[in-house]
C-alpha cells in the first residue's frame, strides 16, 4: 500500500537526516580559528557519552582543544542545533496552521513582546532566577505568551479566527511593542547597548547553562508538537472538512499557540531575534518531503538544526576573529534562497 | 424508530439578522434528501449549522435522538460526514493520504493507522472509482475527480449520514450524474442517509425521496418531489414563471423556466384576454402573452387537446368540454360569460368544424358585444380550415367587415399596448 511504503520511506528520510545532523554537529564544532583535526573531536566529544567514553583514548590530544571543543564550541553549536530546530518547527506549525505561506515563528509579534519582555528585565536589573529561569529569559517568554493570546484575542470573530485578522493583529500588536521598547531604550539609554546585543541575536559565548536550561521544554515541545502532525495535516485540507472530520480546530490551534511560542520564546531568550530561518526552513523542507507534517516536522526540526549551525559557523569564521550576528547569515542565505523558491516555484509555495 | 435527523426551531444568524427562522423537520433513516431554494435562501448555512460548523442562536438539532451538542467531536465525525462546497486542497497530498484523513475520528493521537483502516480506505477509493488516483496528489486530478476523493473521505469515516452542499455546482453534465449516481447507490446499498444542497431542481426531483424547499430561512414545502415542486412553490421561491411536467424518460419531475415574474411584473397590462383556439394552433399565443403578464383565459377547449395541456400547466382558466366532443350549450354559455369579462378577444388559426363551429360564433358574438377581437392568421392560401361546408369562412368573411382586426404575428399585439 502506498501508504505503508512512504512510511518506510519517511523513517529513512528522519534517520538520515538524524546522522547528517550528527556529523554536522562535529564538523562545525571542529571548524574555527584552532586547528583541530574532525577525528580528534569525535573523539573528544565520544570521550564524554557514556558507555563508549571510556574506551575512547584521548590522551594524544591537547588539552587546550578538549577546552575548545567542551567548553566552546560544543555547547555553542548545541544550543544552535535547539534554537534552529525550535524555529524551524514553529514556523512549520504556524505555516500549517494559518495556511498561509508567509507565517513564521515572528510573525505573531511573537519577536517583539519577548524582546519588550527582555528588554524590561533588563532595565529592572533583575538578577534573582524565576522558577529557576533567569529573569531575562523568563520575561522574553511572558511577554511573547501576552503577545500572541492579545493577538489570538484581538482577531477572534464568533469562536473563529481569521487568518488574516490574525497576521494583520500580529504586525500592529508587533509595531506596537516594538515602539515601547524604542521608547525604554531611549528612556534608559544606559541599558541600550545590552537590549540592541540582545535584540540582534547571537549564539556567541553562552557555555553550558542556557543550553541546559532551554534543551528540556524545547525538545519536549517540539516532540509533543509532532503529535499534532495529522490533526495539521487535515486543517491544511481545509478548517471546515477538519471540523467535520472531528479535528477540534480551535482548540488545536491554541495548543499550537501555546506550544510553538513556547518554544520560539525560549529560545529568543537565550539567542535574541534570529530571522528567516522560522520562514525558510519549512518551505524548503517542504520542498523536498512534502506537505505531510508526520514527516514535515521531524525533518524540518534536524534540518532547521544543520542550517543553524552552519550559519553560526559561517558568522564566527568568515571575518574571524570578528564575529558577526548570524541573523545577519541566515538572511544573507535565506532571503535570495527564498526569492529564488519565489520565482522558480511560479503556482506559489 | 429513532430519527436520523431532528431539528427543532432552529434559528441562526450571522450577525443580527436570521439567517436560518424557525426551521422545524425531520428525516428517517436511508432517505435521500436535497436542499434547494434561491440563493441566500440559507441552505449552506443550515447545512453547517446541522453539521455543527456554526451554532445556532436556538433550537435543537438532534442526530439519531442525540442533541448534537451532546456528542464529543469524534463521536460526531463517526455518525455524520460532510462534502464541503469547495474541495480544493492546495497542498500536494496524494488521493490516498486524503480518504485515510477519513479515518481520523477512529485514531487516538498516539495510535497508528491500522490494516483494517487502510482496508476501508479502499473500498471507499473503490466505491467513488478514485482507487486508480490512489497515488496522484490531490491539486493534479480534476475538479470531478476531487469532488468524488473527498466523498470517499467521507465513506472512510463510514458515517450514517453524508451531507454535501452543492457537490454538482462545479461539474459538468456527465460528471454530475455520475456523482449522483454514487450517492444513490450508497443510498441504496449501504442505507446511508444522502442530504445534500443542489441548485439544479430537475436533478433534484430525480433521485430525491424527499425534498426541501428553502425561501428566506424558513422551510417553504418538505416532501416528496411532487408535493414540493409545483408552479406556486417555485413561483414563490424563486419569483419565476415555469411549466412543470412529468418527464417521460426518467420518470421524473421536469421545470422548464418561463419567465422572471419579478421582471415581467413592471410590464404587466393586467388586461384581460380571452383566447379561442385549439389543436395547437394557440401555443404560441398562450405562451407569449402570458410571458408578457396578460391575465388568460382559454375556451371552449377539449380535454386532452395540446392548447389545454399548456393551458393546465400554465394554471389559465379555461371553459373545458369533453375530450373530441361537440361544443355543448352549456360550455358555450360559459364561453360567452368568459368573453364579457375579456378587454380582448383573440382568436388563433383553427380548423373549424361542426364539433367546434360554436367558438367561432362565440368570436362573432364578441364582436357584437363590441369587443376588441384579434384574428391571427395563419391559414395558409391552399391549406383548408373550414370543413363545415363554408359556413366557417363565411361567418369569418362576416366578422371581417364587423371590424375584426387581422394580425400575422402575436407580437402585434404585445408591441401596441
Amino acid at each position: 500500500m502506498s501508504l505503508k511504503r512512504s512510511k518506510n520511506k519517511y523513517a529513512t528520510i528522519v534517520v538520515f537526516l538524524v546522522l547528517a545532523l550528527i556529523f554536522s554537529v562535529v564538523l562545525f564544532s571542529t571548524i574555527g580559528t584552532a586547528n583541530i583535526k574532525i577525528s580528534d573531536t569525535f573523539k573528544i566529544i565520544g570521550s564524554k557519552l557514556p558507555l563508549i567514553g571510556e574506551k575512547i583514548n584521548i590522551d594524544g590530544i591537547p588539552d587546550s582543544h578538549k577546552t575548545i571543543i567542551l567548553k566552546i564550541r560544543l555547547p555553542r553549536v548545541l544550543l544552535g542545533v535547539l534554537v534552529g530546530a525550535s524555529l524551524s518547527s514553529a514556523g512549520v506549525a504556524f505555516q500549517g496552521m494559518f495556511k498561509n505561506p508567509m507565517a513564521d515563528p515572528y510573525v505573531m509579534g511573537i519577536s517583539s513582546g519577548a524582546a519588550l519582555g527582555a528588554s524590561l528585565a533588563i532595565i529592572l536589573g533583575l538578577r534573582k532566577t524565576i522558577f529557576a529561569i533567569s529573569p531575562i529569559s523568563f520575561f522574553a517568554f511572558i511577554g511573547s505568551l501576552i503577545t500572541v493570546f492579545s493577538v489570538y484575542f484581538i482577531s477572534r470573530v464568533k469562536n473563529k479566527v481569521p487568518v488574516t485578522n490574525l497576521l494583520l493583529s500580529g504586525v500592529a500588536i508587533g509595531q506596537f511593542l516594538t515602539a515601547i521598547m524604542s521608547f525604554l531604550m531611549v528612556i534608559y539609554s544606559k541599558d541600550m547597548e545590552k537590549i540592541i546585543f540582545w535584540t540582534l541575536g547571537s549564539l556567541s559565548g553562552k557555555g553550558w547553562e542556557p543550553l541546559i536550561r532551554i534543551a528540556f521544554p524545547t525538545i519536549l515541545s517540539i516532540m509533543i508538537l509532532n503529535f499534532f502532525s495529522r490533526d495539521l495535516n487535515i486543517i491544511l485540507t481545509g478548517e471546515e472538512s477538519a471540523k467535520s472530520l472531528g479535528v477540534e480546530v480551535e482548540k488545536i490551534k491554541i495548543y499550537i499557540l501555546i506550544l510553538s511560542s513556547f518554544m520560539t520564546a525560549m529560545v529568543v531568550s537565550v539567542s535574541g531575534i534570529i530571522g528567516f530561518v522560522g520562514l525558510i526552513i519549512p518551505h524548503i523542507v517542504r520542498l523536498l518531503v512534502g506537505p505531510d507534517h508526520r514527516i514535515l516536522l521531524p525533518s524540518a526540526a534536524l534540518v532547521g538544526g544543520i542550517f543553524m549551525i552552519f550559519a553560526d559557523t559561517i558568522a564566527r569564521t568568515i571575518i574571524s576573529p570578528v564575529e558577526i550576528p548570524v541573523g545577519i547569515i541566515t538572511a544573507m542565505f535565506g532571503g535570495p534562497f527564498f526569492i529564488y523558491l519565489l520565482r522558480k516555484k511560479k503556482k506559489g509555495i | 424508530m429513532v430519527k436520523a435527523i431532528k431539528v427543532q426551531s432552529l434559528k441562526f444568524g450571522y450577525k443580527d439578522d436570521l439567517v436560518l427562522k424557525d426551521i422545524s423537520f425531520s428525516l428517517e433513516e436511508g432517505q435521500f434528501m436535497s436542499i434547494i431554494g434561491p440563493n441566500g435562501s440559507g441552505k449552506s448555512t443550515l447545512l453547517k449549522n446541522i453539521c455543527n460548523l456554526e451554532k445556532p442562536n436556538s433550537g435543537e438539532i438532534e442526530i439519531h435522538g442525540k442533541n448534537i451538542s451532546q456528542y464529543k467531536s469524534k463521536e460526531l465525525a463517526k455518525k455524520i460526514a460532510l462534502v464541503p462546497q469547495d474541495t480544493f486542497i492546495s497542498y500536494d497530498f496524494s488521493v490516498f493520504d486524503v480518504v485515510l484523513m477519513g479515518r481520523f475520528p477512529y485514531l487516538g493521537r498516539f495510535d497508528k493507522e491500522t490494516d483494517e483502516d487502510f482496508e476501508i480506505t479502499k473500498e471507499a477509493l473503490k466505491i467513488t472509482n478514485t482507487f486508480h488516483l490512489r497515488d496522484r496528489n490531490i491539486n493534479e486530478i480534476s475538479g470531478g475527480e476531487r469532488q468524488r476523493v473527498i466523498i470517499a473521505r467521507a465513506l472512510a469515516q463510514e458515517p450514517d449520514i453524508i451531507f454535501l452542499d452543492e457537490p454538482t455546482s462545479h461539474l459538468d453534465i456527465n460528471h454530475q450524474m455520475d456523482l449522483l449516481n454514487i450517492l444513490r447507490n450508497l443510498n441504496k446499498e449501504k442505507n446511508t442517509t444522502i442530504v445534500l444542497v443542489i441548485h439544479d431542481i430537475n436533478l433534484a426531483c430525480r433521485y430525491s425521496d424527499i425534498i426541501m424547499l428553502l425561501d428566506k430561512g424558513e422551510i417553504l414545502s418538505i416532501g416528496s418531489p411532487k408535493e414540493v415542486v409545483t408552479r406556486e412553490n417555485i413561483e414563490k421561491a424563486y419569483g419565476l414563471n415555469t411549466i412543470i411536467e412529468e418527464n417521460p424518460y426518467t420518470n421524473s419531475l421536469y421545470i422548464v423556466p418561463l419567465s422572471l415574474n419579478g421582471i415581467v411584473k413592471k410590464v404587466d397590462k393586467k388586461e384581460k384576454v380571452h383566447i379561442i383556439s385549439g389543436g395547437g394552433t394557440g401555443r404560441e399565443i398562450i405562451s407569449k402573452l402570458e410571458e408578457a403578464g396578460y391575465d388568460l383565459s382559454l375556451g371552449v377547449i377539449n380535454v386532452g387537446d395540446s392548447d389545454w395541456q399548456l393551458g393546465k400547466e400554465l394554471s389559465i382558466k379555461m371553459v373545458e368540454e369533453k375530450p373530441f366532443s361537440h361544443i355543448s350549450e352549456e360550455a358555450f354559455k360559459k364561453n360567452i360569460q368568459f368573453i364579457r369579462e375579456a378587454d380582448i378577444v383573440v382568436l388563433g388559426s383553427t380548423p373549424y368544424g361542426r364539433g367546434n363551429m360554436k367558438n367561432l360564433e362565440a368570436a362573432s358574438l364578441a364582436l357584437n358585444m363590441g369587443k376588441t377581437v384579434y384574428f391571427l392568421d395563419n391559414y395558409s392560401k391552399d391549406n383548408k380550415f373550414d370543413y363545415t361546408d363554408g359556413e366557417a369562412e363565411k361567418l369569418l368573411n362576416e366578422m371581417k367587415g364587423k371590424g375584426l382586426l387581422i394580425i400575422n404575428s402575436i407580437d402585434e399585439i404585445i408591441k401596441k399596448a
